[in-house]
């Protein structure tokens, strides 16, 4: 489990974020923002729109970062639930397929597909399925975007 | 070279510099636009270039690190 794994709750659902597989694509605060402020702290305000909402966004991570349950008898449920990505179909769908780089909006490059990335130092890094790369050349956490591109209000787009 | 030819996409990061990629990848926009590439690009990682998304020399100037 990843120790930094935080959870957030309104009355119905529990939201659970994972850090260690965010991956900033932006998914959740571009179409949020009232609940999804990387700004705030918490980042994640469950009072800021309806609860069907906030399910909606969640379902929309990329990743599976972001999970929710229902809570029951109100009590703010412990334990994460299973993703509702299946890590291991994902893998084999992946397999063989070419990479896509997408340039977001005002964001990083997001990456999908069957890839290898060799850091800085020459080192191969670890596998994965989709990261997303800074490219406003802000983050703290070089070469992936940490979500600084929205402190740095870097915009540009190819849309 | 066909696309099956093509190898694996491997993205290298070249330090305080772009982003080369070469193999077998494709290049878009967030609403779904392709880009034409060549077999080997090399994406602006400092946000200066003023050709983006590729880099066009500007990270030595904006002091990109890594
Ligand atoms: S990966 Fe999920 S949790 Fe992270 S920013 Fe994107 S949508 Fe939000
Ligand atoms: S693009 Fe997200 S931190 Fe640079
Ligand atoms: S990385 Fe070369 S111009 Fe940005």
């Amino acid at each position: 489990m990843d120790p930094n794994e935080r959870k957030y709750a309104n009355k119905e659902i529990t939201v659970h974020w994972k850090p260690s597989t965010c991956i900033h694509a932006t998914t959740c605060y571009r179409e949020l923002i009232e609940v999804f402020n990387p700004r705030n702290r918490p980042w994640i305000n469950m009072d800021g729109a309806s609860t069907e909402r906030i399910i909606d966004i969640v379902r929309k991570c990329p990743t599976d970062a972001l999970t929710y349950e229902w809570n029951e008898d109100g009590k703010v449920s412990e334990k994460p639930p299973e993703s509702g990505l299946s890590k291991g179909s994902r893998l084999e769908e992946a397999k063989d397929q070419p990479a896509e780089i997408r340039i977001m909006k005002n964001g990083p490059y997001v990456v999908e597909g069957d890839f290898t990335i060799i850091g800085s130092d020459g080192q191969g890094l670890k596998q994965m399925l989709m990261i997303s790369f800074c490219r406003c050349g802000a983050s703290e956490e070089m070469p992936f975007c940490d979500g600084s591109h929205r402190i740095e209000n870097f915009t540009n787009s190819c849309d | 070279m066909d696309n099956n030819s093509k190898k694996k996409a491997e993205f290298r990061v070249l330090k305080n510099g772009p982003l080369q990629v070469t193999g077998n990848f494709t290049l878009k926009c967030s609403e779904g636009k392709v880009i034409d590439t060549k077999e080997m690009i090399f994406l602006c990682r400092c946000g200066g270039s003023a050709n983006k998304p590729f880099c066009d020399g500007s990270h030595r100037r904006v002091g990109l690190r890594d």
